[in-house]
């Protein structure tokens, strides 16, 4: 007997994707993760434009990931050109990518997935039964926008980043002002831990994981610094330089799909942050020790609900340390400086940081005068893609079993849990027509 | 009397006139004591994708068949539909190809199967259907947002500024990057709303958020050609969010 399932437009993701998956008896024909998101060609746009325009186009690939995308491009700007941002700026862009970080896991967690879990159609819904919950979530969320408004000049598409510096450096009162927020919220992050921890188990697809990440160069665990790929496969850790990121986005076409698929030596792998957590978590600092066990998250997990813990693990952790740094600037006093000046010349280079949903390549060639050649980008949603089919095939031969009604809403929760970013993925990914 | 009804939708874009919603955090809660959001995938499963609306908010721009359907069966089931930032009002970065070829386009990033995609060149919400209200920005401002709702609630139009940036930026007393520094300054031609944020953090205007219909063209671009920027340069600088600024090169 045949079965299919189909899931014409996933809710609660960010832009246009869905779900098929074919069966014949207990055995799965296919399984595809489609993403029918228009086209916006923003790549093929940008090319020919001055440096200092880019990061504000590319930026528009995604609001979420709109401080990843416009410090990639950057970063892979300053090394086309040989530029070298002082410690102060680089500190202040790792601030930052916190704040992106803060906001985009309080806005999944909270609102997107924590429903899931307690049986709610929405952070609305949620709110009417646990409004201390869904307020938390808000107020951490308005936190991370905080940040990325104090340091990025914007919350979403930031305007004050710039290749080399800052357009203007955030102000004591300012600062002041967020080290109140964030000591409030240290106290709030102890309510996360709490509720994730009461959250009922959810594991329908466990499997030996393949995971990669952006090694940090410093600051600790986190998502800006860095030129190194680790990638975690058969208990074994292989650093692979940024530049060549194309061993691990040698796309293959697949017979049950249209899209490309990333794989990493014939393997799927995961990004995001339970890969992060898998490979770099020896950077953590004590403030998170105990948290990993409240949360009952062992690694490395191959079940991706686990990524749903690890974002909320990375939430409580990103409140601590910026904190800390904070602390640090008020300490130290900013110093006034303007942008490193930057002297534009024919070269090419890639820069690689940690989105909230994982790992992304932004890779550029200039030509002699500072216009851009040619433009690379591989957002984690398409390094994810053929991990997220992986995962869900395990799902249904799994849980075969179920009715319709049960399975599709498994399905749902594990595409959900890698956090997908529809807008950013169909810059690589292969899209197939809308149903 | 029942709460009025609302729907949130996307086209194509990056969702960050939706992500601008939620990012009222302070009001998000208080907001849905006042409207029943009916239709907001993004953020809920379990919509009701066929009621009537009494109001549509809607990102993102039309670059697909599949685009349009949506717009066209948005309209049909909505009293007012609001455009909602600079895809929605003016086309956005996508329409930056206008004049390019398409096939061209979609080739360079897919390949060879680029030429099967539902793909079309971008267009604004007005162009495929007929707009009540338009918020622009790139994204939406938030207090710009707030109003809007709350001046449907009560039945009027909410008013925004046709001035541009510019007037807002000399009120701030910022220094002028175009006249002291030479920058290419979108200021002067770019509807204002948004405070002169770029400015005041000593970064040019990017022209996000589309033309001001008092903008006075030809002195502007007389104060661009005494600072030796060629036309050609501020009118590509401009196309980046809107292809239409009534500027002629």
């Amino acid at each position: 007997m045949t079965r299919s399932i189909k899931v014409n437009h996933l809710a609660r993701v960010e832009g246009h994707g869905g779900v098929t998956v074919e069966m014949d008896g207990r055995s799965v024909s296919s399984v595809r993760f489609d993403i029918f998101e228009g086209a916006r060609l923003l790549e093929a746009l940008a090319r020919g434009r001055h440096y200092t325009d880019v990061p504000q186009i590319v930026s528009r690939i995604c609001a979420i990931c709109s401080v990843s995308h416009s410090i990639s491009s950057i970063k892979a700007t300053e090394s086309a050109f040989g530029v070298t941002p002082t410690p102060q700026t680089e500190l202040l862009r790792d601030l930052l990518y916190r704040g992106e970080d803060i906001e985009s896991h309080s806005l999944h967690v909270f609102c997107l997935a924590v429903p899931d879990y307690l049986n709610y159609p929405s952070v609305v819904a949620l709110a009417a039964d646990h409004p201390d919950a869904a307020r938390l979530g808000l107020r951490l969320k308005k936190l991370g926008n905080t940040i990325q408004e104090v340091i990025g000049g914007r919350a979403v598409h930031p305007v004050n980043v710039l290749v080399g510096g800052f357009g203007k450096l955030p102000t004591a009162d300012q600062l002041m002002a967020l080290r109140d927020e964030l000591h409030q919220a240290a106290e709030d992050s102890k309510s996360v831990v709490d509720l994730i921890a009461s959250l009922p188990p959810a594991d329908y697809c466990s499997k030996d994981t393949v995971f990669a990440a952006l090694r940090p160069k410093q600051f600790g665990y986190g998502y800006y610094s860095g030129d190194q790929i680790h990638v975690r496969l058969n208990g074994k850790t292989e650093a692979v330089p940024a530049a060549e990121y194309r061993s691990l986005a040698n796309e293959r076409a697949v017979p049950h799909s249209h899209a490309k698929h990333s794989q990493y030596k014939g393997r799927p792998f995961m990004v995001g942050a339970l890969a992060r957590l898998t490979v770099n978590s020896d950077l953590l600092n004590g403030s998170v020790a105990d948290v990993k066990q409240k949360f009952g998250l062992n690694l490395p997990s191959g079940n991706p609900m686990d990524n749903n813990k690890a974002q909320a693990l990375e939430l409580v952790y990103d409140i601590h340390r910026s904190l800390e740094t904070v602390e640090k600037l008020l300490a130290d006093g900013l110093r006034e400086e303007a942008p490193v000046p930057v002297r534009p010349k024919a070269g090419s280079g890639t820069g690689v940081t940690e989105a909230p949903r994982g790992m992304l390549v932004h890779s550029y060639s200039f030509d002699g005068q500072g216009r851009l050649a040619t433009a690379d980008v591989i957002t984690p949603t398409a390094f994810n893609a053929a991990s997220v089919e992986e995962h869900l095939r395990r799902a249904v031969e799994q849980n075969a079993g179920d009715d319709d009604a049960a399975l599709t809403k498994k399905l749902e929760m594990i595409v959900r849990a890698y956090d997908p970013c529809i807008s950013c993925s169909v810059h690589l990914v292969r899209r197939r027509n809308a149903p | 009397m029942a709460k009025p009804t609302l729907g949130v939708f996307g086209l194509t874009g990056c969702a960050g006139d939706q992500l601008v919603i939620l990012n009222c955090e302070d009001e998000l809660l208080e907001l849905t004591e006042l409207v029943d959001i009916k239709d907001f995938l993004m953020a809920s499963s379990g919509n009701d994708t066929s009621c009537q609306l009494d109001v549509a908010l809607v990102d993102g721009a039309v670059l697909s068949q599949r685009d349009e359907d949506m717009l066209k069966r948005i309209r049909e089931r909505s009293r007012l539909l609001v455009a909602l930032g600079t895809c929605a009002v003016w086309g956005g970065v996508a329409s930056l190809d206008r004049n390019q070829d398409r096939t061209r386009l979609l080739e360079d990033v897919y390949g060879e199967m680029g030429k099967k995609y539902d793909s079309l060149p971008a267009r604004a919400l007005h162009e495929v259907v007929n707009v009540d209200l338009s918020i622009t920005g790139c994204p939406i401002e938030k207090d710009q947002l707030i109003s809007a709702v709350a001046s449907l609630l009560q039945g009027d139009p909410p008013l925004y500024p046709k001035y541009p940036v510019c007037t807002e930026c000399r009120m701030r007393e910022y220094n002028c990057l175009l006249i002291e520094r030479g920058e290419i300054c979108c200021g002067p031609l770019t509807v204002a709303g948004c405070q002169a944020r770029c400015p005041g953090l000593n970064v040019p205007c990017v022209g996000c958020r589309g033309p001001a219909d008092d903008a006075n063209v030809e002195s502007a671009m007389n104060m661009f050609g005494e600072k030796g920027i060629p036309r050609e340069e501020i009118a590509a600088k401009l196309r980046t969010f809107a292809p239409a600024w009534g500027v002629n090169v």
